[in-house]
């Protein structure tokens, strides 16, 4: 029994596991560091900012519209720091509140993506054959329509809801995830802890779920941060092209499409929506390239 | 000879997935909701004539019927009339189901013909500015890992990354062309109206090329070649233009391919946003109008271009470095 269990553990040869190590490595770095307080920042104020200020963000008073924010302008009040929108609707709880449902949507549809892709690599990479032929085509394909054109025309012509948006989207992005973990699962199955465990006498699925998916997910799913990120683009892209949520629920899309008609006038409602939105990538395209080097530079041996 | 046979494995690769990119876009066109026939002979149209209508377009016989005469048609180059443009300026459909005066419906192949030059035009020059501004950030970059160029690049890609590309044209659309009045924004009247979505564009791309190309030097920098190249005595510029580029301009090849869709993808908001009359607009418009012939024309063709470059990207990388395989 021993001599078949040494090659598993052999297989971490570290006392600690690689993705705790990754974590501490990336977490190491200034830029993850700045991005995560920004980041955290940011998620707080969406949470809490709505509730605690009271300000409902669809609220409308049309005597206070079209106010600019603090020192830009005339007019300017602290009670409205961000300005008011064409309906005196007060753009800093729109923003936050954009912010909430964005980052919603990026986050389940990321793990939506995930967990399907590394599903459907799980089982190709593992049993290979027919049924890793049939997925690779079918990834092939779906690789080469382009996934904006796949979103906007389902959501184009169904109604656009929370869940269909984030099934969309999620549905749209698996391919990639798929072909890595399929890559991935290949090379593991054939490493000694596999075989042993086969010989003595455990499942598929047993292999495929307790040994192989824990070794291979956490440092794909690490660099899945950067996707919550695209997701998030993608939504907003989507509420910019009248296909996102849709009003009175503010997100950054609508915020900014509504914004680009009275952008001689009133040029912060297409602006500001937009600039929590870049900080918000920012910070989490920073921890998310953290990780990646993070990841890429244990994965390279240094 | 060997040539000759990988254009043909690919070839027919590409061919196996444009049908089915067709298949899926063609069956997911028909299960959904919304019924084209009714936008087509407007709202006040009875449910007779529209039956009558849809009965005369096929589209109530079954999908796999529709699907076998749609690919017959491919087969013989036509992509099928859009159910609404007109070939003429004058309207087609609408609210007057009984208005003698519509035209002939225009053929899918003439509109894809028509706004895919603007597009390509469109991609080019944005290809151009993305490579002038990330090529030197990227390769510096890569030449000192771990340091300050190396953490520039970093930097630089992650706020281009997260500049959402319609905010992002937005506010470039308003400094520039309504505060400073030096460039056109709106609409297609020359070449100047492309610089501005372009530059748009660029900004979406330079963060993958500056990535890609940082890593792709460092690690050609760290070959043991690089070194005998200096014992050879050729100086660094040499070193670097043609043994570190040559070798990191492959990389960038393979990511043009893999990222055509994402550069799709960008086009159509850039486009929409400009309103710059291209492939993205055709495809935006013919998605708000259900224009099912339309929208699968430009999934076909779209799935098609991105076959033929993958298949040059990759002629061109086995032209670059002779030691991959077809």
């Amino acid at each position: 029994m021993s001599t078949l269990d040494t090659p598993f553990d052999a297989a971490q040869p570290r006392d600690r596991k690689i993705a705790a190590r990754i974590w501490s490595r990336a977490y190491a770095t200034v830029d993850f560091k700045i991005g995560m307080v920004v980041f955290l920042t940011l998620a707080l104020a969406a949470i809490f900012y709505p509730m605690v200020s009271g300000i409902d963000p669809t609220k409308m008073a049309v005597s206070s519209k079209l106010l600019p924010p603090v020192f830009m302008g005339e007019g300017w009040t602290w009670a409205r720091p961000l300005g008011t929108d064409q309906l005196g609707r007060d753009m800093l709880s729109r923003s936050l509140v954009g912010l909430r449902y964005s980052l919603l949507i990026g986050i389940s549809t990321t793990i939506l993506m995930v967990a399907v892709g590394a599903m459907m690599g799980l089982f190709a990479g593992y049993f290979g054959g027919r049924i890793d032929t049939v997925l690779m085509r079918l990834t092939d394909a779906q690789l080469a329509i382009p996934m904006i054109i796949l979103a906007i025309t389902i959501l184009g012509v169904s109604r656009p809801t929370i869940p269909s948006i984030i099934i969309v989207l999620g549905l749209s992005g698996w391919p990639i995830y798929a072909r890595v973990m399929r890559s991935a699962v290949m090379s593991e199955r054939k490493k000694e802890f596999v075989r042993g465990a086969m010989v003595l006498g455990a499942t598929d699925l047993r292999i495929m779920f307790m040994l192989i998916l824990p070794l291979v997910l956490p440092p794909i799913a690490f660099v899945a941060v950067l996707d919550i990120a695209r997701m998030m683009i993608f939504e907003s892209v989507l509420g910019f092209l009248g296909l996102g949520v849709q009003p009175p629920t503010p997100t950054f899309g609508n915020i900014i499409a509504d914004g680009r008609k009275y952008l001689l006038n009133a040029w912060w409602i297409a602006t500001v929506p937009g600039i929590f939105l870049v900080l918000t990538l920012t910070s989490i395209n920073l921890m998310g390239a953290s990780l990646e080097r993070a990841r890429n530079s244990i994965y390279g041996g240094a | 000879m060997f040539i000759a046979r990988f254009l043909a494995r690919r070839l027919l690769q590409g061919a196996l997935i444009v049908f089915l990119v067709s298949a899926v876009i063609f069956t997911l066109l028909r299960v959904v909701p919304g019924d084209p026939v009714r936008l087509m002979a407007g709202g006040m149209a009875p449910e007779a004539l529209i039956e009558q209508i849809a009965e005369e377009m096929g589209l109530r016989d079954p999908i796999y019927q529709q699907f076998g005469r749609y690919v017959w048609g491919i087969a013989q180059g036509d992509l099928g009339q859009s159910f609404v443009r007109p070939a003429s300026g004058a309207a087609v459909g609408g609210a007057s189901f009984d208005d003698n005066t519509r035209s002939e419906r225009a053929q899918v192949w003439d509109l894809i013909a028509q706004a895919a030059p603007m597009t390509v035009q469109l991609a080019l020059l944005a290809m151009v500015f993305a490579l002038i501004v990330a090529v030197p950030i990227g390769v510096w970059g890569g030449l000192r890992p771990g340091r300050f160029p190396d953490k520039f690049a970093l930097y630089i890609s992650s706020i281009f990354v997260s500049l959402p590309n319609f905010w992002l044209g937005i506010v470039l659309a308003l400094l520039l062309s309504v505060k400073l009045k030096l460039l056109p924004a709106i609409g297609y009247g020359g070449f100047a109206y492309t610089i501005l979505p372009a530059i748009v564009l660029a900004v979406e791309i330079a963060p993958f090329i500056i990535r890609t190309l940082t890593v792709s030097v460092a690690a050609v920098m760290r070959e043991t070649f690089i070194d005998i190249a200096a014992v050879r005595g050729l100086t660094r510029r040499q070193i670097i233009l043609s043994h570190a580029l040559r070798n990191s301009s492959v990389p960038l090849l393979n990511l043009l391919g893999v990222q055509f869709s994402m550069l799709l993808g960008g086009v159509l908001v850039v486009e929409f946003i400009f309103d710059y009359p291209g492939l993205g607009l055709l495809t935006i418009n013919a998605v708000m109008q259900r224009d099912f012939p339309l929208i699968q024309g430009i999934a076909i063709v779209t799935a098609a271009a991105f076959v033929l470059i993958n298949i040059v990207v990759d002629l061109c990388a086995t032209a670059i470095d002779p030691r991959l395989e077809y």
